[in-house]
């Protein structure tokens, strides 16, 4: 009767039921067992990234004391906070304007905010290039910090963009009924509602800048290598346990901050949304 | 009247930046590099004003064309891997794993927190000769002598993989844990076997998480540069690579152009054919 009849069932029963256990369990192993041997070989003695001789954190004492990684290091949290800050308060601004405002090209600008999403970075990046070079911009923390904002803006704005449309405008009108000014209104009942979707919208861009290459590749100048550029050259002229230990104390930082985040703001998304 | 233009000011004020941000960073220089990839260039590196389809041209030819085939088959086959291992893996969170799912969820995320390239140098180390896996190899006695892995496509290809795979799961489960399950026990009641309720139900319920995991996978693969130097030994180069080469080592500002715009033309084909077969998995409904 169907094409599909042709497939007998035990094939299916085996192969796409029973099959798809082992084959997420093969796929987190693979996903996840890298990431673990190369933990581990962060706090190998030897130099070697595949042998271990010993346990030591002489790699660590190595990382935390070269500063071509520490400069990377502060170029790279530089450009993440900045752009993160920049990011998140355009893409606010938007998001409450497209949530809240009615205004012509409404819907093409929400489609031009996502854009970079789709768009391939690289093309983006080499666009930023071409155009501040034209433009006789000197590459730098500028350009950098340009090239950044646009890869978080379509997060920004769409995580704020979610807060806001969700936000309960009675509250609002409860305000204005008890004698607050529009700026009042804003900045004590709509903006401590909108805090946490703002903070997540800065910590993911900051990520996002932070893990940064490809726009990085083509924006830093002389003197503002990123982490990752660094990361990239050192790769290049081969492997030791100093990008090990480098990557589990970015792990650590990574965890760090989303502990305290979520210590902090949990509680506060949770009360939201039970309201 | 007042307050109407107030809110009017208000508005522009909220949008200037967003705009302005677009329009100058983003649509202009599309437009220079658009103009660019038609431009002249003199043997120093210079772009010289002028008209010529040359640049386009070069790109169907010799190297540029095996580039090009590189590129496809290496975006192509990383889609294909990404979704046969990721759709199992998604269906498996959806509909099996119980209690289990969020934590898998999280699971998936680690990967996220992890510097990209770091990740990567995992596969570097793991991959060489003497990696894991030809100790492994060696250990098994399916090998005698290591095995050179890096600097092949095989390594650029699990590279890709790896990194491609938590991108693919969640679109895809995104759309299997919506689907109600009285309908799988509606199709099982009317007689379909496993087979057929996978097939008739569950896949074409799902597809439009396939095709979203597809873009997000094939797009942004054509692009990549990193994998295929640090994996691949650079030897097999994709579009990605070309344009990091005429860009930042050549300073062939045209040809390079012409790469970007070709690039930005094949994304927008692909989101174009996402939203047809979008539109025709829907209307299937």
């Amino acid at each position: 009767m169907t094409p599909h009849r042709a497939m007998p069932n035990w094939f299916v029963r085996r192969f796409v039921y029973g099959i798809s256990g082992w084959v997420t369990l093969l796929s987190y192993l693979f996903m996840l067992l890298p990431i673990v041997v190369l933990l581990a070989f962060a706090f190998n003695a030897g130099k070697s990234t595949v042998v271990w001789t010993g346990f030591s954190l002489k790699w660590f004492e190595k990382v935390v004391t070269n500063r071509n990684i520490i400069q990377a290091l502060q170029v790279s949290l530089i450009v993440a906070v900045a752009s993160a800050a920049l990011s998140t308060m355009i893409g606010a601004a938007a998001a409450v304007a497209i949530t809240r405002r009615a205004f012509p090209g409404r819907d093409i600008l929400s489609a031009a905010l996502a854009a970079p999403l789709v768009l391939p970075e690289i093309v983006l990046s080499v666009a930023l290039l071409v155009f501040m070079s034209f433009a006789g911009v000197t590459l730098g923390y500028t350009t950098m910090i340009i090239g950044h904002i646009l890869i978080s803006i379509p997060f920004a704005t769409l995580i704020v963009r979610a807060a806001a449309s969700s936000l309960d405008v009675r509250l609002e009108n409860a305000a204005a009924d008890l004698g607050a000014n529009e700026w009042q209104t804003f900045y004590m009942v709509t903006l401590p509602q909108l805090m946490p979707s703002i903070l997540t919208a800065f910590i993911l861009s900051a990520t996002l800048s932070f893990d940064n290459l490809v726009m990085s590749t083509f924006t830093s100048g002389v003197g503002t290598t990123t982490l990752p550029l660094r990361i990239y050259s050192m790769l290049k002229l081969g492997i030791t346990p100093e990008i090990n230990a480098l990557g589990a104390l970015m792990v650590l930082a990574n965890v760090t901050i989303l502990l305290l985040v979520m210590s902090r703001y949990l509680p506060l998304i949770l009360k939201t949304n039970r309201r | 009247m007042r307050r109407e233009r107030r809110e009017q000011l208000q508005t522009g004020l909220m949008l200037a930046p967003s705009v302005l941000l677009l329009a100058v960073f983003v649509l202009i220089p599309i437009c220079v590099v658009f103009a660019y990839s038609f431009a002249l260039r003199d043997p120093y590196g210079a772009v010289l004003p002028g008209f010529t389809f040359d640049n386009y041209r070069d790109l169907f030819q010799g190297v540029y064309l095996q580039i090009f085939v590189n590129s496809f088959y290496l975006a192509g086959m990383t889609t294909a891997l990404c979704l046969l291992i990721g759709y199992p893996v998604a269906y498996f969170i959806a509909f099996k794993a119980g209690r289990a799912a969020p934590a898998l969820l999280l699971l998936l995320l680690i990967p996220f927190w992890i510097n990209f390239l770091i990740r990567i140098s995992a596969w570097v180390v793991l991959l060489g000769r003497g990696g894991l896996i030809n100790q492994g190899l060696l250990l098994s006695g399916l090998i005698d002598v290591p095995v050179g892995m890096l600097g092949t496509v095989g390594a650029t290809l699990v590279g890709m993989v790896y990194a491609f795979l938590p991108v693919t799961v969640f679109p895809i489960y995104a759309a299997l844990t919506p689907i109600d399950r009285r309908l799988l026990e509606a199709g099982a009641d009317l007689g379909a076997g496993p087979a057929e309720t996978f097939f008739r139900i569950t896949l074409p319920l799902s597809l439009p998480g396939v095709l979203a995991a597809a873009l997000f996978v094939f797009v942004p693969s054509m692009g990549v540069f990193a994998i295929p130097v640090l994996l691949g030994g650079g030897k097999e180069i994709i579009l990605g690579n070309l344009i990091v080469q005429l860009f930042l080592e050549f300073r062939n500002i045209p040809a390079g152009s012409a790469v970007s715009i070709l690039l930005l033309v094949l994304s927008g084909f692909g989101i174009l054919l996402y939203m047809r077969a979008l539109r025709r998995v829907e209307a299937m409904k």
